[in-house]
């Protein structure tokens, strides 16, 4: 009976202090979303609705949005993909405790490097006429190709900088719990002649669902957060290829016209719909987990 | 007799006040823990590196520069002004935001903080002008001027071909000599979005169909003379080298310098970049030549001013104006010109001086004299020009990529769109 109040207590002053940083910045960008605030003028006036309601017949708003699902679909997927094939093929083929250690070291570095430096990297490496990879396409009689600057995979070209750093990252950690498995149910799959893909499908995997499923929540949230790799690398170019909403947010509200109260607004409705996506993704893999 | 005497009163006062300002000025030193200045990194800025220890030697400061591109330059500088943070003492300011700056009243005078002994009067005026606003300069220029056509020598020589001197001689001639699979492209310009961007490189061409930016306070830049220069300048981008439709100047710099590109029409100060022997690989290959009629020259200048809301106390006036008066010197100046760069140029007395004309080619000189007659401010002088520069400059890229084809189309939603941002202005 009073181990209950003790925890609500002991957990109010954290929650308190947790619950009113969310609130006064939420409240400020909710009562800015209200205002027409630029950042040339001091003074702004109450518009009510007014930005949310433009925000529904602006088309950039939407072509924001379908880049920002199509950018978490990619790579939250692309990331597992790489990190669940690599992490099996490495486990299978790799024996020695020592090469393993030095591929995961390695596997660590992308993650390492700053967002800012590894978007310098790539797009150096992306370049048409002075990047390595359209040498090497060059030499293949396939270049030049334009990364960056071709609106048809400029979006991928980014992905694939984002699932090298996170890839690669996550292989080290499925790596480590499969090699945290028990080794029966590995085994008694072998004593029925299961073969190394059928081991991994039906056995291991299943038995690292939980795992996967925090992984993914990881990654999702992540993506989220990508603002520096794009903006480096396209500043949501070629046109609005590669515009996500935080990065159209960040040209209304600061780069174009300090319409800040405009870019709350966009803020305010990526919050919701960032809420709504992840409590059903949330509640759905529970259900999936059980 | 009386008169002798409040003669002699009114100098004594006047010394003494002068004497008590001084005393004031230099009362300021170790006042000031860190100047923080806002930049991007043109040879003018870094170049200081080395010299900022005399500076904080004698107001016992740190000078503190913040690098960023030129886009995150304009937009963290806007912010911290606007919001009233003030982070800034010393802002780094353009032609494409000066407007906003001085409607705002968010830069001082130039001749209220910089003190006389700099004499702004030595500023070249083609630089000042750009500067100035109802007749006050509010930046001290240490680098701008106009535009000038490069192309490679060499290779016209070798092809029989002659300078262009038109606009239709250009688009021949880089029709002409484009041959990608000898590995050079007939032309190069800027593709990414941005008011000092893609569209500070249209605007000549946008001009030189006889666009005007307003009609009767209205935008009309989506008419004939708009739709016009943009299918030229994409027709033009089909010479380009690949990635063109998201290239800034210094892509376009680079791919010129590294042998890539034979006709650039670029701002002039990039012609001693042309030169410069450990970065570039057509030294003594490259002629300079004033844009082709009826091409104009894009006016612009790029200067230190102080912040009224970063330097609102007596002191961090001061020391920020002294600042922007030694960082924009001649004795600066001589000092670049002696580490070899040419290319940052504010000043009328370094460009006669004879250690200018060692550094760069005599026809690079002619090149500047010619252009400066056919340069003018292109862009739209408002408050609100970057802004709508800013969007102009995205459906410009949206075009160049291939994102969208329809040019009248692209052009009106840029001009419905600059509608409401003049309209904001009332």
């Amino acid at each position: 009976m009073i181990r209950k109040p003790f925890v609500a207590l002991s957990l109010l002053p954290a929650m308190a202090l947790l619950v009113t940083l969310a609130a006064v910045s939420v409240g400020g960008a909710v009562w800015l979303a209200l205002l027409n605030r630029t950042l040339r003028f001091p003074d702004a006036d109450f518009v009510g609705a007014y930005n949310f309601l433009r925000l529904l017949r602006d088309r950039r708003f939407f072509n924001a949005l379908e880049i920002s699902a199509i950018w978490e679909v990619v790579t939250v997927a692309g990331t597992l993909l790489v990190a669940v094939a690599l992490s099996i093929l490495i486990f299978e083929t790799v024996k020695k405790p020592l090469w393993r250690n030095m591929i995961c070291f390695a596997f660590l570095v992308p993650v390492l490097l700053p967002r800012v430096a590894a978007a310098f990297i790539w797009r150096f490496l992306y370049s048409p006429s002075l990047g390595l990879i359209n040498y090497l396409a060059g030499l293949t009689g396939a270049g030049p190709i334009e990364f960056l600057a071709d609106p048809s995979l400029a979006l991928i070209s980014i992905a694939i900088v984002d699932i090298w750093q996170w890839g690669l990252f996550f292989t080290v950690i499925l790596l480590k719990l499969l090699e945290t498995l028990p080794r029966e149910p590995i085994e008694a799959a072998l004593l029925d002649n299961a073969r190394p893909w059928e081991i991994h499908a039906y056995v291991t995997l299943p038995m690292l669902k939980g795992p996967i499923i925090s992984l993914v929540l990881v990654k999702a949230v992540e993506s989220l957060r990508s603002f520096d790799l794009i903006f480096v690398m396209t500043g949501g170019g070629p046109g609005t290829a590669t515009e996500t909403l935080d990065l159209y947010a960040y040209q209304m509200g600061v780069n174009m016209g300090g319409r800040i109260s405009y870019a709350s607004a966009m803020s305010i409705l990526l919050l919701i719909v960032t809420i709504i996506a992840f409590t059903i993704i949330w509640r759905a893999s529970r259900k999936w987990a059980n | 007799m009386k008169m002798t005497r409040l003669l002699v009163s009114s100098v004594c006062i006047a010394l003494a006040m002068q004497t008590q300002a001084k005393a004031q000025d230099m009362s300021c030193k170790g006042e000031l823990s860190a100047l923080n200045v806002i930049a991007q990194g043109m040879p003018a800025v870094t170049a200081l590196d080395e010299h900022l220890a005399e500076f904080n030697g004698k107001w016992d400061t740190e000078v503190k520069i913040t690098l960023l591109g030129e886009n995150e330059r304009r937009a963290k500088a806007r912010l911290d002004t606007s919001t009233g943070a003030g982070s800034y003492h010393v802002l780094y300011i353009d032609e494409a935001n000066l407007a906003e700056y001085v409607s705002a009243n968010w830069v001082y005078p130039l001749a209220d903080v910089v003190p006389n002994s700099y004499d702004i009067a030595d500023f070249r005026t083609d630089l000042s002008n750009v500067a100035t606003i109802d007749g006050v300069q509010y930046f001290a220029p240490f680098t701008g001027g106009g535009d000038v056509m490069l192309y490679r020598k060499d290779i016209l020589a070798e092809k029989g071909m002659r300078v262009p001197n038109s606009l239709e001689e250009l688009t021949a001639a880089i029709k002409a000599v484009h041959d990608p699979a000898a590995g050079y492209y007939g032309w190069s310009a800027r593709g990414q979005r941005g008011s000092g961007m893609n569209v500070w490189r249209w605007t000549p061409f946008f001009r030189a169909k006889g666009g005007e930016w307003l009609d009767n306070g209205m935008p009309a830049f989506n008419n004939e003379a708009g739709v016009k220069a943009t299918e030229l300048y994409l027709d033009l981008m089909q010479y380009a080298p690949p990635g063109v439709a998201t290239f800034n100047w210094s892509d376009s710099v680079e791919a010129f310098r590294g042998g890539q590109v034979i006709f650039l029409v670029e701002s002039d100060v990039f012609g001693p970049w042309m030169e410069d022997k450990d970065k570039s690989t057509v030294v003594g290959k490259v002629g300079y030549a004033p844009p082709p009629h009826p091409l104009p020259s894009a006016g612009w200048s790029h200067g230190w001013a102080v912040s009224r809301i970063g330097a609102n106390s007596d002191c961090e006036k001061v020391v920020a104006g002294d600042f922007v008066g030694w960082a924009t010197s001649r004795d600066m100046e001589r000092k670049r010109l002696a580490a070899g760069i040419a290319s940052d140029i504010g000043r009328v007395s370094t460009l006669q001086s004879e250690a200018y004309k060692a550094l760069v080619p005599a026809e690079y000189i002619e090149a500047l004299l010619a252009t400066g007659k056919k340069t003018d401010l292109l862009i739209m002088a408002s408050p609100a020009w970057p802004e709508i520069g800013d969007n102009l400059g995205l459906v410009l890229e949206e075009l160049f990529s291939g994102t969208r084809d329809d040019v009248q189309g692209a052009l009106d939603e840029a001009a419905f769109f600059a509608e409401d941002s003049l309209q904001r202005l009332n």
